[in-house]
């Protein structure tokens, strides 16, 4: 059972991280639009995710230092602040964003109104964070959160037309959509994929269980297969609503239509399991996307810090995070659609990635903070073709969002 | 053409050399039992008076760490009086690594009131704010 619960801050990191309310939706959008025609996205996606939170995870098992220390400690006070203040913004979005997917995941299992749920989901939150251990909170959540595993069973169930889905996969450039949409949920999908706080939380998690160099195989390990599980699930819901919503014309403009797949493959049961699958996902992103605003703010004024730590100790650390729930309460009040407030952040996440990546890959390659474990040739090669990528698609991002009206 | 004599650098002074840019600004501090203090925001030195050292006196040395609201100057620009510095003296590092170390306990060095002030008016009060979560 210990080697299962040791990958679990990898699985939590990739169901809660890689696979939030952003990803689901955005997959099934591009799904519903796009067929599997962008799952190379996804495919690059995850692999550029493995590459930079497994250097993340390294730096802080060897250092101690978490990444937005880092990223202060590189970049300086000035650019550091800058992107605080991009991430902080981009991540109390997110944290919206997933609290409303929370709502809305309930709403489906209960038809209750989703606002109802909306503060109950946001106390849930402060409350674990407030009081559960840290390796309770990544065990359940992450376990929880495998049963999204739904939807692959349901992409099988539904008898894939498999010519139909390889000529998909084969067409870059469907001829029914501009390019610049088409580039616009390349885009989008590049962001949700690699979303700073998914190495925030990864980098400070490391902390907080107190790894060390013995324990650099283990964030192999999580990296390794974390990622690559949110990425099979991410292309799954994206191939259940090519199967299912694109010959029927539907466009995803909500949850229901992206488990409408799932109810017509396995019926009631398979919808359950998948819904409650979304909730711990989504649950598990909001717990991600709360603490990465306690981490990124206390670790760039270097405040005392963690959930290893009693609340009384770690002061102004809970009381950012409790404000940051309230702000997105305050958010959701006011009817905005969790869903578009989905897309919009995993565009602007896109333009904000490289202040966060460089200074990673410049540090775990510094012996200063690496000793002997500094990257290797082919790690800084992948990383460097990686950046590069980051970097135009950072340029790329806000053209893009205009262009296309946010990909209308 | 008559090349004015430059003065010889003076020699290379025994022990570490420090890029205080690269290798102390900006890293986190730590006291003795590895707790956070805060980061490095500046450093100061020796008053050099008006900047023009007269030949012969020795160089300024590094005196303390700053940290605090000091950050703002580094971001904005701008100086605030001496006395409002929060200071921890270059006597009281231990080690300079990815992390500065002090010798001393955090307690020992001056920190904001914000912590203290958050931690007893408002997380205390709340149910289980004392307690490491389970």
């Amino acid at each position: 059972m210990t080697r299962i619960f040791a990958v679990a801050l990898g699985i939590l990191t990739a169901i809660g991280g890689f696979l939030d309310i952003g990803d689901m939706v955005t997959n099934a959008v591009v799904g519903s639009r796009f067929g599997l025609s962008l799952a190379w996205v996804v495919v690059v996606g995850v692999g550029g995710i493995c590459v930079f939170a497994h250097m993340a995870g390294k730096v802080a098992a060897v250092s101690g230092r978490a990444t937005f220390e880092v990223i202060r400690e590189r970049l300086g006070p000035r650019l550091a602040v800058a992107n605080l203040g991009a991430s902080f913004a981009i991540n109390l979005l997110t944290l919206t964003a997933e609290v409303g997917g929370v709502a809305l995941a309930l709403q489906l299992a209960s038809s209750v109104h989703y606002l109802a749920w909306v503060p109950l989901a946001a106390l849930a939150v402060w409350f674990v964070i407030w009081r559960v251990r840290f390796q309770l909170m990544e065990n359940v959540t992450g376990l929880v959160g495998l049963l999204l595993i739904g939807f692959a069973v349901a992409f099988f169930l539904l008898g894939p037309d498999w010519n139909e889905l390889g000529r998909q996969v084969m067409q870059v450039l469907p001829s029914s959509e501009s390019p610049f949409t088409y580039w616009f949920y390349a885009v989008a999908l590049f962001g949700a994929a690699l979303t700073p706080y998914e190495v925030f939380f990864f980098s400070s998690g490391a902390v907080e269980e107190g790894w060390t160099t013995k324990d650099l195989a283990e964030s192999r390990a999580n990296v390794l297969v974390g990622f690559p599980l949110g990425g099979i699930l991410s292309i799954a819901i994206a191939g259940c609503a090519a199967i299912v919503l694109l010959p029927a014309g539907i466009e995803v403009t909500t949850l229901s239509q992206v488990v409408l797949p799932v109810q017509e493959a396995g019926g009631r049961l398979l919808l359950a399991v998948a819904i409650l699958g979304i909730v711990a996902a989504t649950f598990g992103a909001a717990l991600e996307t709360t603490l990465s605003a306690g981490y990124t703010l206390a670790q760039f004024f270097g405040w005392t810090w963690g959930k290893f730590r009693a609340p009384a100790a770690a002061a102004r650390f809970h009381v950012t995070m409790a404000i940051c729930l309230i702000i997105g309460l305050g958010v959701l009040a006011t009817g905005a659609d969790p869903i578009m407030v989905t897309e919009i952040s995993v565009v602007f996440s896109a333009a904000a990635l490289p202040l966060t990546y460089l200074p990673i890959l410049i540090v775990a390659n510094d012996p200063d903070y690496m000793g002997s474990h500094v990257n290797g040739r082919w790690l800084n090669a992948i990383g460097q073709v990686y950046l590069a990528v980051i970097l135009v698609v950072s340029v790329a991002a806000i053209p893009l969002l205009v262009i296309t009206g946010v990909g209308q | 053409m008559n090349m004015p004599q430059l003065p010889m650098p003076p020699a290379r002074p025994e022990g570490r050399l420090l890029d205080v840019r690269l290798s102390l600004l900006d890293r986190q501090v730590l006291d003795v039992g590895d707790e956070p203090v805060g980061v490095v925001d500046d450093v100061e030195f020796d008053d050099a008076g008006d900047g023009v050292l007269a030949p012969g006196t020795p160089p300024p040395q590094l005196r303390n760490l700053v940290h605090g609201p000091i950050l703002l100057e580094r971001i904005f620009g701008g100086r605030r009086p001496r006395a409002h510095f929060d200071r921890i003296p270059w006597s009281a590092v231990a080690e300079l690594g990815s992390a500065v170390r002090l010798a001393v306990e955090a307690s020992a060095v001056p920190v904001g009131w914000l912590e203290g002030w958050l931690a007893t008016n408002v997380i205390r009060r709340i149910p289980g704010g004392r307690h490491v979560p389970r």
